[in-house]
């Protein structure tokens, strides 16, 4: 029994040891948690705005990966993310039921435009418009190619790779019915099922008629043209096509209380779709990697964002 | 129910109801609507969020506080499985490899843990072993806990079955957001979530470990003089150690199911490496990580099994030969020539570790001995039976020390390797390629013209109440009465929650894609029992299939397939098809050999035998394949949404995105009820067909 003891500490004493030698504990610091948004646009935002907080405000920010959407805004809510950056209004629904300045209830904050600002439409590849339909502009004249867009589930009418979920708001089959478009809109679910479906036709060089928006890293690798829409009109929606989405920051409100010179940036911070493209292109289509871009960038522009600092 | 005319009257009757139900179909314009009166005041989902919003105003503070315990536990671990070098985990994993499961088994971890460092993925695999090793060691804890209740209490037992049965065919998208409110974001609420589906498989086994002790052993224990306690540790519990260890496995495998779920909800891993590769559309990339979990799901599915035999008595290196092939294999030459330099080192390492613990107990016994000789001898034998043990204290030690002194560093750039590109040009030019895609062409119009859309307007139009009817009466048929009564309810709570048409959707791509999964399982079954090295290329394919996160091969499916619902069907298949070909090849290969040996002295031909003897013989086996492969398209319905599957899963997935608990968890509960009707359905004709042939 004794020996059993013994032995007992002693693989005890040993494996502790062990994991004394093997592991160190991290050190506290002025610390906030972020999302990083699964599109490069946005992830190229929160990397700006971390990127200033941890040199020149000595944050230190846990970036989380997690797919955007409602997961990120009730995890802002309860205080488990600090902030988050460049929400799409078009694709929250969740603005509507927590932010005060669309109607919710306040436990979430919103802190000021990005600078970026997007718009959504119909689009169709640029082989398409050259080789079969030159005269292809706008709604009005998908008709006369829809058998080009069929496919078997859509029984002769033309298919619309289409908003992908009903949470977007986008009342594809009803702008279509309404404005007299013979086509069918097929939700694919995801955002990511949509680009696959499009990357694979654009491939094989099928046509397709594609929902997306700009700024957008799918443009830099297919060539799309964008199909006319009647000017966005509040009144007769979803007869029309989409308002401009100015995009935004958005944080805990406790959080930003405590952290008033972080708040001061994301509500003050102004990127144009410009200065945002470049950085995108570098990172999707050079395959850089987007640290040292944003390094890069806000090396270069000073006088950008400094205006943005308290 | 037993006579020929009776039999004929019931298939006079399907045929008559089938033509009147076509007719009833072709005559109604649009799909079926469930009436207004019961489904307008059943507000299933406005109740389930208001109770949400009240157990969020007034049990958050106790969620949280245990949520904060699980973190920091997980972080403790997390940073030591992170921040130690790669080399001492590593071996951590190999040595009770090693001497549980024998050398075979070590090589396979060793070959595992050089996949996760040589991808570049060895943070993401520690994280995700650290989330998964405490969900499941809490799953086992708790599970162990409540198995060891129910197999107490007839009761309890009794009411925890529909629980446990809900528990595990709920979609996690359900509680998934729920789960951030009331338990942060990252590790707790994903532990949390892993928890709910992958507890039950430790509590059933663990009730059915100790039930099925025989009640003379219990007696003679009682009769000695144990009292209850005393026959629970000593007696119950020992006992039914491989049930239990089966159930711990089963749970293993269910929590490495949920990886790439986590990431939905913030918890960094395979998961969310696996989620950004897909979501940028880098098949290769999201290959490599699905690989990775691959791995772990093999290495902690063989070690766990291996933990419940008993262990061999003798060190791993003391069998005389080292076996790494199947010993069928002896015949070829270069089966030794690979093995014998492995045995050799094997042996000469172990011959070192024998050595070493012989001086390690001479010395430790030697300085015992100067205070007490009797257990001086005691020690020096203690320590030299443990002589693996010793030695690999010993191993850990030192790299632990090298480590402080020198510094281990990364994993070694030159071991790193990458098969993206390959993969990544593999699937380009699969999606161009003219021949391949007019066969994926052509499969989807024969899928969708032929099967699925047909099934879907028959079940959307054809009137609500006769879908009832029917399910209804074929339930009181084949399974009771009482049952009958449950179907019923079952049916009329989907209407009511203004779910009927999406849950015949559901019903029909689940339908067709068993059918599927037939069409190609059975003859793969067959081939397997017919040749043996057909078998062993499927073998790991099977595992592969089995474990790779479905999220992988969405996306190659969607370029190959298009966008539409045959894509959803095809992944499903996927990932539905494994239990038929397996439960195939079980049954034609239980069927003794006397039984074909027969057939072929009265002169059956081969295919003779195989459809009249040996097919109708497995048949109990292949529809124990039917009821899995249900089960399983029925969970994948939930993901099939993510590339444009219809039906409940959607609904699901569209609560997910809007954050309404409510209607998610009525979508969810669709989906159980399906399972549960589709499952006992199933499981009566498994029976049936078994007590035919009296087996």
């Amino acid at each position: 029994m004794t020996i059993l003891t013994f032995k007992k500490t002693v693989v005890g004493g040993i494996a502790a040891s062990i994991l004394a030698l093997g592991a160190l504990p991290a050190s506290a610091a002025q610390r906030m948690s972020a999302p990083i948004p699964d599109w490069t646009g946005g992830a190229v935002v929160c990397k700006l705005v971390q990127t200033i907080l941890e040199n020149e405000m000595g944050y230190k920010i846990k970036a989380i990966t997690m797919p955007s959407g409602a997961g990120v805004y009730e995890a802002i809510a309860s205080g488990d993310l600090d902030y988050a950056c460049e929400s799409w209004p078009s694709y929250s629904s969740s603005k509507d039921i927590m932010i005060k300045e669309f109607g919710g209830d306040g436990t979430v904050q919103y802190m000021g435009p990005t600078g970026i600002v997007g718009v959504s439409s119909y689009y169709v590849p640029r082989y398409f418009v050259d080789e079969v339909a030159p005269d292809l502009k706008s709604y009005e004249d998908l008709n006369k190619y829809k058998e080009h867009f069929s496919t078997i589930e859509t029984s002769g009418k033309g298919r619309l790779i289409a908003c992908p979920t009903p949470a977007w708001e986008c009342d594809d089959q009803k702008r279509l019915d309404l404005l007299g478009v013979d086509f069918v809109a097929v939700e694919l679910g995801t955002e990511t099922a949509a680009w696959a479906e499009a990357q694979a036709a654009y491939s094989r060089k099928e046509p397709f008629l594609l929902y997306a928006w700009e700024p957008h890293w799918i443009h830099a690798k297919l060539d799309l043209v964008r199909i006319e829409l009647p000017a966005h009109n509040a009144d007769t929606w979803p007869a029309t096509g989409w308002a401009e989405d100015v995009t935004f920051n958005y944080a805990n409100p406790d959080s930003m209380a405590e952290h008033t010179d972080a708040a001061h940036v994301l509500s003050n911070m102004d990127l144009s779709n410009s200065e945002q493209a470049k950085m995108v292109l570098d990172i999707d289509v050079d395959g850089k990697d987007i640290g040292e871009v944003v390094d890069a960038w806000l090396a270069e522009n000073e006088s950008i964002w400094r205006k943005w600092l308290p | 129910m037993d006579t020929g005319k009776n039999r004929l009257l019931m298939w006079a009757a399907i045929v008559l109801g089938f033509f009147s139900s076509i007719i009833l179909v072709r005559n109604a314009g649009d799909a079926s609507v469930f009436p207004a009166f019961i489904s307008d005041p059943f507000q299933f989902s406005e109740w389930i969020n208001q109770g949400e919003d009240w157990l969020k105003k007034n049990y958050r503070w106790f969620t949280r506080m245990i949520a904060g315990w699980i973190e920091t536990a997980l972080y403790t671990v997390e940073d030591f499985l992170i921040e130690s070098p790669w080399l001492l985990i590593l071996m951590l994993f190999i040595l009770p490899s090693i001497a549980y499961g024998g050398l075979p088994l070590g090589l396979l971890t060793l070959v595992g843990g050089l996949f996760w460092g040589g991808v570049g993925m060895w943070e993401p695999t520690m994280q995700t072993l650290a989330l998964m090793g405490m969900a499941v060691i809490l799953s086992v804890f708790f599970g162990i806990l409540l198995g060891i209740t129910s197999a107490q209490s007839d009761r309890f037992e009794s009411i925890l079955k529909p629980i446990l049965d809900t528990m595990q065919t709920m979609p996690a998208f359900v509680y998934l957001l729920p789960a951030v409110f009331f338990f942060g974001i990252g590790g707790p609420p994903a532990i949390m979530a892993t928890m709910i589906y992958a507890l039950p498989p430790v509590i059933r086994l663990t009730n059915l470990g100790i039930r099925q002790i025989p009640a003379e052993t219990i007696e003679a224990a009682h009769s000695f003089g144990a009292n209850r306690l005393q026959t629970l540790v000593k007696v119950q519990l020992p006992l039914s150690l491989p049930s239990i260890m089966l159930g711990i496995n089963q749970t293993i495998m269910m929590a490495l199911g949920l990886v790439v779920l986590a990431t939905f909800i913030g918890a960094d891993g395979l998961g969310s490496e696996v989620w950004k590769a897909i979501y940028k559309l880098r098949v290769g990339w999201s290959l490599e990580g699905g690989l990775c979990i691959v791995f772990m799901a093999i290495i902690f599915d063989r070690l766990s099994l291996a933990l419940g035999r008993p262990k061999p008595s003798a060190l791993p290196a003391n069998t005389t030969r080292f076996y790494l092939l199947p010993q069928s294999f002896d015949i070829y030459p270069i089966a030794k020539i690979i093995e014998r330099p492995i045995g050799a080192g094997w042996n000469f390492i172990a011959m070192c570790g024998q050595g070493f613990t012989q001086i390690i107990a001479v010395t430790l016994g030697s300085i015992v001995n100067l205070f007490d000789s009797v257990r001086g001898q005691a020690f020096v034998i203690g320590i030299r039976r443990h002589a693996f043990l010793v030695s690999s204290i010993a191993l850990l030690l030192s790299i632990s020390i090298f480590d402080h002194f020198f510094g281990i560093g990364e994993f070694l750039e030159s071991m790193q390797f990458s098969f993206r590109e390959p993969v990544d040009n593999a699937v380009a030019w699969l999606t161009v390629n003219p021949a391949f895609i007019a066969f994926t062409k052509g499969l989807r119009a024969l899928v969708y013209l032929y099967f699925l859309h047909p099934l879907d307007v028959f079940l959307t139009y054809l009137p609500w109440y006769i879908v009832v009817a029917v399910l209804s009466i074929v339930s009181w048929i084949s399974v009771g009465r009482n049952f009958a009564l449950v179907c019923f309810c079952l049916l009329m709570f989907i209407g009511a929650c203004d779910l009927w048409e999406q849950a015949m959707l559901t019903l029909s791509s689940v339908l067709v894609s068993v059918l599927i999964c037939f069409i190609i399982g059975i003859p793969l079954g067959i081939l397997s029992t017919r040749s043996k090295r057909f078998d062993m290329i499927l073998r790991p394919v099977l595992d592969a299939m089995q474990t790779l996160p479905s999220f992988v091969y969405l996306i190659p499916v969607l370029m190959f397939f298009g966008g539409n619902i045959v894509s959803a069907v095809i992944a499903t298949v996927i990932y539905a098809l494994p239990p038929v070909i397996r439960l195939t090849a079980l049954g034609i290969g239980q069927i003794p050999v006397t039984y074909t040996e027969v057939s072929s002295s009265f002169g059956g031909t081969t295919s003779q035998t195989l459809i009249k003897v040996k097919l109708p013989m497995a048949l109990p086996s292949i529809m124990l394949g039917l009821n899995q492969a249900v089960m399983m398209a029925l969970a994948m319905q939930v993901v099939t949404p993510l590339i444009g599957g219809v039906g409940l899963g959607r609904e699901v997935f569209n609560a997910l995105n809007t954050s309404n608990t409510g209607e998610g968890l009525a979508a969810g509960i669709g989906i159980v009820l399906l399972a549960i009707i589709l499952d006992r359905l199933s499981q009566a004709w498994t029976q049936t067909q078994r007590d035919a042939l009296g087996v």
